[in-house]
């Protein structure tokens, strides 16, 4: 069994009279350490198959299974330790606190997790030890978002979720990040997901997932890939 | 069409933001309603009164003299310009004895002025009947149907005659009524019973036995159109007041005149009665003592006469005594004397014997003789016949016959005297024999009568002297009924002199009244001098200047919670404002939806809100003043001036909150706009830089107060709404506190005497003394001191105040009985003859300090200065204090002691009033209060002030939760994405919580903090407010009046906070966190 599976799983959405499948009976596997790039459109079902993996949204059937845990089964409260203990999230607008300084965004997960590193540490690892106490306000996009994942990181979690991690940030920079979730992933053997719709990116990962109206069409194993210096969009 | 699209998109947001909308018309609710409803509470209770006093036709006029009014007195009234009509009226105290208890009442007439509120039964029809008023069956336990019998003291009519003044003293209760004279619960005082007028009883005119008026009622014309209470009214009846001022002194001097001339007249012809009542006493005295005197000298001619009578039949007795004595030595005398008699006697009867014996033998030898010369004789005649005699032979014949003729003569003779001897011997004997025979029955009789005449005299002696003791014995009784005359005489003499002296007393203290007859006065009184009506006005004014500061604080508050709520919701379409503002719309077609918006929210609030209020409010405040009046429902209306000035206040406040969040956005260039609007950046607060503190904080502290310093606007938001909550509970408090100070500190710290006995007026020096000796000498009194009390008036420049001046016997004694505290430096002080001392109000309603000079004038119209020297404490009413020497000084020599203040032997409620029923009984004794008793009535009084604080702490409450609830919503919608953030974080329900509640928490204790200090000038800023003038508010708040500010506060916010921790659970991370920021 795999570390994470997404089994028949489905979500559907009301509105008004209208059901939305968000998700439609999508099926798939990722294996500890991996790393993970999910592709698709706007409205493929990526993000709804990543809120649900990182225990915000619930599924309308099926079963998500992380670390042997159905996590789809998890009560609110268990939800939130999931998230809190297993799950690290990396957004596109990083969603830093504008009130904390960097490092105190670190320190904002640390603080609530048992097992999480040393937030001076990680400042150190993503590139920022010198920026650390400086206010997301004077900071740029891409250090921000270094907070971001530092922030994610920090509380040493199962899974990192980047939900378009590259999104609102320029080449370079977007570059930098990814290099970033690359390099975790692989010195700190973290299985790591990164959702864009930015396809280029996919050979970066160790599993390609595409989506497409609310399935994964396709699972693609990458057994060499490419580093992100490498890659050019 | 554009306008439509508006319209509708106005509702569309109404719809998705009704939470705000809901706010929002929360708060133009609570500002308008609390406005409207408070402000027209007064009026709509002016209102009240106006028409009850309308519909019962009540005086605008009371005219009452201090010696009662007359026909004349209505007449004159009835002249004067303005007046519609006058009612002349009688009302007396009178006493009702019950089972248990007797209580005091006011007895009125049914009249066609002040007309009671019949409510139930019927209104009496003839004088056998009266109405009660409610509570009187409720408190003595009669029903409709019942009798009642009133005693009321004899008047004297206008004849100066003393006549019952009820024709009819049983009567039945027909109905209960209201009266709109007593519309509060004080019935004031009387000389009777307790002192305490219980009840007012109302009966039928006809029932009235005295032809004079106690009080006459004038109407004024057109009175209809003015409404009571208003300046307006109070203006106009002031012109007709002071018109009947204008007819006061002649009325008042013809009463005098009138009073004068029946007293002296009384006198005149109790001088009269008097003089020949005395001479009636004296010529009765005089009589009893002749008549003592008679019988005195009676009782002497008695005495004298048993002492003679006694030495006479002594004398009497004793000569009896001798001569039987006597008698019976004779007695024994003549037995001897008979004995020897006898003896003789028979020695002479024997002789006599002899001799008779020997004449016999005699007679016998003459009878022989005798019969030998017959013979010789015989024969001598026969010789003689012989005629041949011759002459000489005859002559010797003739010689012999008559020698024979002597012879026998001689014989004869002798014969004779023999037998005359004999006869003498035998009746000699004979009569010796009975004498003897008699000497001896005489002595036999003697010998029996004798001890007879012994034994009679004896009797008679024992008659005699019994009579005469006898006779001792009655003058012995004469003797003592004289003692008992006597003394009986000397008794009436004192008692007729006393009686005399009495009357006499009388008669001079009659004449001196005459002297001292007062010239009546007048009392010009209006409405507000009816102690019912002008509590209700002093209450509907303090309402009134509560009504004045709290909607402040409400409008203050709602502003700014909307001005918060309102901008947060333009910021929150910064992007719509943006769109709309590139595609050409003008600043007012923007800005319309927003302006639509609040003001839809602004309007329906307050219709809703000065509709509740309105109705709630008043009601709600007349429920607990109805406590203490008793009235009609209220009459509530719609206050079209304070409504429309509510809802303008409150548009402005949130229309203009909104046009000022609106165009402050729409300054900006639609590019601008459309940009989200920088989030607050992130910054260092002052603190940090304290390294020493900022360090020992952990993270989430530090978290927390970045945050309160980031959100500067909520944070002072939310510290002036707590500010403004526990600022407005703890005034209600400390309102509440203050006012539950007023009587103790009054009754208890400044007055500490227990009984206070108001003297009759009339009283001179001496009985003043004997009444007070009388009180000091009864054992329940512990002390006394004597004072003068006498009401005048003070002034200063323009400020004129009704007083009471207290001129105390001795200043060092008053201080056991009234403590003079100096108002600021609490120190004790003693009354001294360098100034006067006044209370602090009356120095503040005067405007006068330490060493100013203010005027009195007193009732005797006297008018003089003094120099203040001291303020001193006192919670209600005005007092000027007066050493007796400087009174004197100053008004000529007038001190007399008229109240008297006592204190009792630790006596509990009951026995005072025992004490005081029974102290009311001298009849120099006019009024009694017991502090006890007073207190309890100003107590009542004081409790339904609470209600009012009631309402400030419910409406506190109210208004704290509106804002903490409307600023914890902005808070939410402002740190969305944060919130969302830190769930996704996997921060549990209670941690996210609690990040945001730490800081309300803080803010909170912030707020509180300030309220509290803020409550603490508040409180003296609404006691400064709603103080009445005769009573000072204590400036206390009580240590637990902070902690019920706090504890209150903290449940809404915690109240508010539990529904924050639901509005955090229910945020959705996915949508919070999708826009872009």
């Amino acid at each position: 069994m795999s570390y994470i599976e997404f089994k028949n799983v489905c979500k559907e959405y009301k509105m008004g009279e209208i059901i939305i499948k968000a998700l439609d009976n999508t099926n798939f596997s990722i294996e500890k350490g991996e790393l993970v790039v999910i592709v698709g459109p706007s409205g493929a079902g990526k993000t709804t198959a990543l809120n649900i993996l990182g225990g915000m949204d619930s599924i309308t059937s099926g079963d998500v299974i992380v670390d042997n845990k159905n996590i789809s089964k998890l009560k609110n409260k268990e939800l939130i330790k999931y998230r809190r203990e297993d799950i690290g999230f990396v957004f596109q607008f990083y969603n830093l606190v504008q009130n904390l300084t960097a490092i105190e965004n670190v320190e904002l997960a640390t603080q609530i997790c048992k097992d999480s590193l040393s937030p001076d540490e990680i400042m150190e690892k993503v590139g920022l030890k010198d920026r650390k106490n400086n206010f997301p306000s004077q900071l740029s996009g891409g250090e921000q978002q270094r907070v971001a994942i530092a922030r994610a990181i920090a509380k040493n979690p199962k899974l990192l979720l980047c939900d378009e991690p590259t999104g609102a940030l320029d080449y370079k920079t977007g570059k930098q990040i990814l290099k970033l979730l690359q390099d975790t992933s692989r010195k700190e053997k973290m299985t790591v997901l990164i959702i864009t719709h930015n396809a280029a990116i996919a050979p970066m990962g160790d599993k390609v997932i595409r989506f497409k109206n609310g399935k994964a069409e396709s699972v693609e194993i990458n057994n060499s890939p490419t580093p992100i210096e490498e890659i050019e969009w | 069409m554009l306008k439509k699209a508006l319209l509708k998109d106005s509702i569309k947001e109404i719809k998705n933001s009704y939470k705000r909308f809901i706010s929002i018309m929360i708060m133009a609710l609570l500002g308008v309603g609390f406005f409207a409803g408070l402000r027209a509470t007064s009026p709509d209770m002016l209102d009240t009164v106006d028409i009850y006093f309308k519909d019962q036709n009540v005086y605008d006029i009371q005219v009452i003299s201090t010696l009662g009014l007359t026909n004349e007195d209505l007449e004159a009234l009835k002249n004067i310009e303005n007046v519609e009509n006058v009612y002349g009226t009688c009302t007396q105290d009178g006493l009702i004895e019950l089972e248990e208890n007797e209580i005091v009442s006011k007895v009125m007439t049914v009249e066609d002025i002040n007309k009671p509120r019949l409510i139930e039964g019927n209104m009496p029809q003839n004088m056998n009947e009266c109405v009660v008023e409610e509570s009187f069956l409720a408190g003595t336990n009669k029903k409709i149907g019942d009798t009642i019998i009133i005693e009321i003291e004899n008047q004297e009519n206008s004849n100066g005659e003393e006549v019952e003044y009820l024709k009819q003293k049983e009567l039945k209760i027909v109905g209960t009524v209201q009266s709109p004279l007593y519309i509060s619960l004080d019935r004031g005082t009387s000389s009777l019973g307790s002192g305490e007028v219980n009840y007012f009883i109302y009966i039928s005119k006809e029932n009235i036995n005295v032809d004079f008026y106690t009080e006459i009622y004038v109407k004024v014309k057109n009175s209809e159109k003015y409404k009571t209470g208003t300046n307006s009214y109070e203006k106009y009846v002031e012109t007709i007041k002071s018109n009947i001022e204008e007819i006061k002194k002649e009325r008042e001097e013809a009463r005098y005149q009138s009073l004068i001339t029946q007293a002296n007249n009384k006198i005149i012809e109790a001088e009269q009665e008097f003089n020949k009542q005395k001479q009636d006493g004296e010529n009765q005295i005089a009589q009893a003592e002749q008549k003592l005197q008679t019988a005195r000298d009676e009782i002497a001619k008695g005495e004298n006469e048993i002492i003679s009578n006694e030495k006479k039949a002594n004398n009497e007795f004793s000569q009896a005594e001798k001569k039987l004595e006597s008698a019976k030595a004779e007695l024994l005398k003549n037995i001897t004397e008979f004995n020897s008699k006898k003896q003789e006697a028979e020695q002479g009867l024997a002789t006599a014997e002899t001799q008779k014996q020997q004449l016999e033998t005699n007679l016998n030898s003459i009878n022989a003789g005798l019969e030998e010369i017959n013979v010789n004789y015989n024969q001598i005649l026969a010789k003689l016949k012989d005629p041949n005699l011759t002459e000489e032979q005859r002559t010797i014949l003739e010689q012999s016959k008559n020698l024979l003729e002597n012879e026998k003569l001689e014989l004869e003779n002798n014969k004779q005297t023999v037998e005359a001897g004999i006869n003498q011997i035998i009746t000699q004997t004979a009569s010796i024999k009975q004498e003897l025979a008699n000497a001896q029955t005489q002595i036999e009789n003697a010998k029996i009568e004798i001890p007879k005449q012994e034994a009679n005299l004896k009797s008679q002696k024992t008659k005699v002297f019994n009579q005469i003791e006898q006779a001792k014995n009655q003058i012995q009784n004469a003797k003592v009924e004289l003692q008992q005359g006597e003394t009986e005489l000397e008794d009436s003499k004192t008692e007729f002199n006393q009686k005399i002296e009495e009357a006499e007393t009388k008669l001079i203290d009659a004449k001196e009244k005459v002297k001292e007859i007062e010239n009546p006065e007048w009392y010009i009184l209006d409405r507000n001098e009816n102690t019912g009506y002008r509590s209700f006005k002093q209450d509907t004014e303090s309402i009134e200047n509560l009504s004045l500061v709290f909607p402040i604080v409400f409008f203050a508050i709602a502003a700014l919670v909307s001005l918060t709520s309102m901008t947060r919701m333009v910021e929150e379409q910064r992007q719509e404002l943006g769109t709309l503002k590139a595609l050409g719309y003008n600043k007012f077609q923007i800005s319309i939806k927003y302006i639509l918006y609040s003001s839809l929210a602004c309007i329906i609030g307050s219709l809703i809100g000065m509709n509740i209020g309105f109705q709630l409010l008043p009601r709600l405040i007349w429920k607990m003043y109805s406590i203490m009046y008793i009235m009609p429902d209220i009459s509530i209306s719609f206050n079209h001036a304070y409504s429309s000035l509510g809802l303008s206040l409150i548009y402005i406040c949130i229309v203009g909150a909104t046009m000022y969040a609106i165009l402050r956005e729409l300054v900006h260039q639609p590019a601008t706009l459309l940009r989200p609007k920088a989030p607050k950046l992130g910054k260092r607060v002052l603190l940090e830089k304290i390294t020493p503190i900022w360090k020992r904080l952990n993270f989430s502290q530090k978290v927390t107060i970045r945050n309160i310093f980031r959100y500067k606007k909520r944070f002072l938001m939310t510290i002036i709404g707590i500010f403004g909550c526990t600022s407005l509970i703890l005034a209600g408090f400390g309102l509440k506190d203050s006012i539950s100070k007023i009587l103790p500190y009054q009754y208890e710290k400044i007055f500490n005497y227990d009984i206070q006995v108001t003297l009759k007026s009339s009283l001179n020096s001496e009985q003043i003394q004997n009444i007070i000796t009388n009180i000091k000498n009864n054992d329940k009194i512990a002390d006394i001191i004597e004072t003068n009390m006498l009401s005048g008036v003070a002034k200063k420049e323009n400020n004129e105040k009704d007083i009471q001046i207290i001129v105390p016997n001795n200043n060092d004694e008053l201080n056991k009985y009234i403590n003079l505290i100096d108002y600021k430096t609490e120190e004790n002080l003693t009354l001294n003859n360098n100034g006067i001392y006044i209370t602090d109000k009356l120095a503040e309603l005067l405007n006068v300090k330490e060493g100013d000079t203010i005027s009195i004038e007193t009732t005797d119209e006297e008018t003089k200065e003094f120099k203040i020297t001291k303020i001193v404490e006192n919670y209600v009413s005005h007092y000027i204090y007066i050493s007796k020497d400087l009174y004197n000084e100053s008004f000529k020599d007038d001190y007399s002691t008229n109240v008297l203040l006592l204190k009792d032997k630790d006596l509990n409620e009951e026995e005072q009033q025992e004490l005081s029923k029974q102290m009311l009984q001298q009849k120099e004794i006019s009024t009694i209060t017991l502090t006890s008793t007073l207190m309890n009535s100003l107590n009542d009084t004081m409790n339904s002030l609470n209600y009012v604080v009631l309402i400030l702490i419910v409406s506190a409450g109210l208004l704290a939760f509106v804002v903490l609830y409307n600023l914890s919503n902005v808070n939410i919608s402002e740190r969305i994405r944060e919130l969302a953030t830190i769930k996704v974080l996997g921060f549990y329900d209670k941690e996210v919580y609690k990040y945001v509640s730490r800081e309300t928490m803080l803010l909170t204790i912030i707020g509180i903090l300030f309220g509290l200090v803020g409550g603490y000038f508040l409180n003296f800023y609404i006691i400064g407010t709603c103080e009445i003038e005769m009573l000072r508010f204590p400036k206390v708040i009580n240590f637990i009046s902070y902690i019920y500010s706090i504890a209150i506060t903290l449940i809404f916010t915690l109240i508010v906070n539990a529904v924050t921790y639901f509005a955090l659970k229910k945020i959705d991370m996915i949508s919070s966190l999708k826009s872009v920021e």
